[in-house]
């Protein structure tokens, strides 16, 4: 197997955090030095930072513990698969939880200040002109995160060794900013701050070879589609008076459609429709059924997520 | 015995979602469409019942 070509190498210090030009067909390897350290990571575009990570499309697509095979999406209405985890050999992410933060600190320990992941994220930003309002929900690497009876989100302690890592393939030219997380205080990474190791690769053909495909979609915007392309560069906002709205397939129209059942079918019917849901009214029950019958008929996805290939 | 008319209240995006599933040939036409979904889904809850 052909070796990787290694472009760069960084070692991450703890409370610190790099913005790593990242681009198609390059690896970001993100390794333990010593083991039992969490990550936080953010991602845009590079060439348009509107575009950038969407955990919650990602967690919708992948679970709350996205790992090898698996991608980082991009929020709506790009909606592009932005990075591929190529290698992960932990296993063990999160995009549950938020960023850490000074508020975090502050309200539950009193620390006037305090590492913490939106701090570092956003000095890290910094560096290409971004402001702290831009850090957005981050992929938390090596996080051991779960939900528990109540449905609250719980971290527990990791336990990653030196060397494991993740291997995220760049799928479009980013802006890859990884960041220690400042959580010494709470069990995220063992109650210590300790580097990370930064590694970015030439992908092989092998590597590539590794993704599946995905849908390319007319839905996936870009500027040229939207109605309003110009980044507004004041912070008030104020109604435009020209506006007139022109939300997609409105008026929604409604049409009744006559369906006779015959009696057999009265009786099936009334077997399964969700009367719990919708009482007396067999119309809405009726149409409950159709597309539920639909959903596990035709629907390829969990949860209306895009559709991913395999190779 | 009588038939009983169910009237579905559907809008034009569902309406629109039937009948791509008619043109791939599930079935001739919206009401044949809604009859094969009723036999299918309740076919379904009876197997899972059995299990």
């Amino acid at each position: 197997m052909t070796p990787r070509t290694i472009i760069a190498e960084w070692i991450l210090e703890p409370g610190t955090g790099k913005a790593v030009e990242l681009l198609k067909g390059q690896i970001l390897r993100i390794e333990q030095v010593e083991g039992g350290q969490c990550a936080d990571f953010n991602c845009f575009n590079l060439h348009d930072y509107k575009e950038f990570m969407h955990c919650g499309r990602t967690r919708t697509v992948h679970g709350f513990h996205p790992t090898t095979g698996t991608f980082m999406w991009s929020a709506p209405p790009r909606e592009r698969a932005m990075l591929y985890i190529l290698e992960d050999t932990v296993g063990r992410n999160d995009v549950l939880f938020p960023r850490c933060s000074a508020y975090v600190y502050e309200a539950s320990y009193g620390f006037a200040v305090h590492t913490n992941c939106h701090d570092i994220q956003a000095e890290a930003q910094r560096e290409y002109g971004l402001t702290p309002d831009d850090v957005h929900d981050s992929f938390n690497l090596f996080m051991c995160t779960g939900v528990d009876e109540d449905g609250h989100a719980f971290m527990t302690r990791q336990t990653t060794k030196p060397g494991d890592h993740v291997d995220l393939l760049a799928l479009m030219d980013v802006l890859a900013v990884p960041n220690v997380c400042g959580a010494d205080v709470m069990k995220t990474s063992n109650f210590s701050l300790k580097p990370l190791k930064l590694t970015v690769f030439a992908a092989t053909e092998a590597d590539l070879a590794k993704v599946p495909a995905t849908p390319k979609l007319a839905s996936q915007r870009t500027p040229k589609d939207f109605r309003n392309r110009a980044i507004k560069s004041d912070r008030p906002l104020r109604r435009d008076p020209a506006y007139r709205a022109e939300f997609p397939n409105t008026p929604i129209v409604v049409t009744e459609l006559p369906v006779p059942l015959a009696p057999d079918e009265i009786a099936m019917f009334n077997a399964v429709k969700r009367s719990d849901i919708y009482g007396d009214d067999d119309a809405a029950a009726l149409r409950d059924l159709v597309f539920s019958w639909w959903e596990e008929r035709f629907l390829q996805a969990h949860a209306g997520a895009p559709s991913i290939g395999t190779k | 015995m009588s038939e009983t008319v169910v009237k579905l209240r559907l809008n034009q995006q569902q309406l629109e979602l039937l009948d791509r599933t008619i043109a791939q040939g599930v079935a001739p036409d919206r009401v044949s469409l809604v009859r094969l979904a009723l036999r299918e889904y309740a076919a379904q809850r009876k197997a899972e019942a059995a299990q």
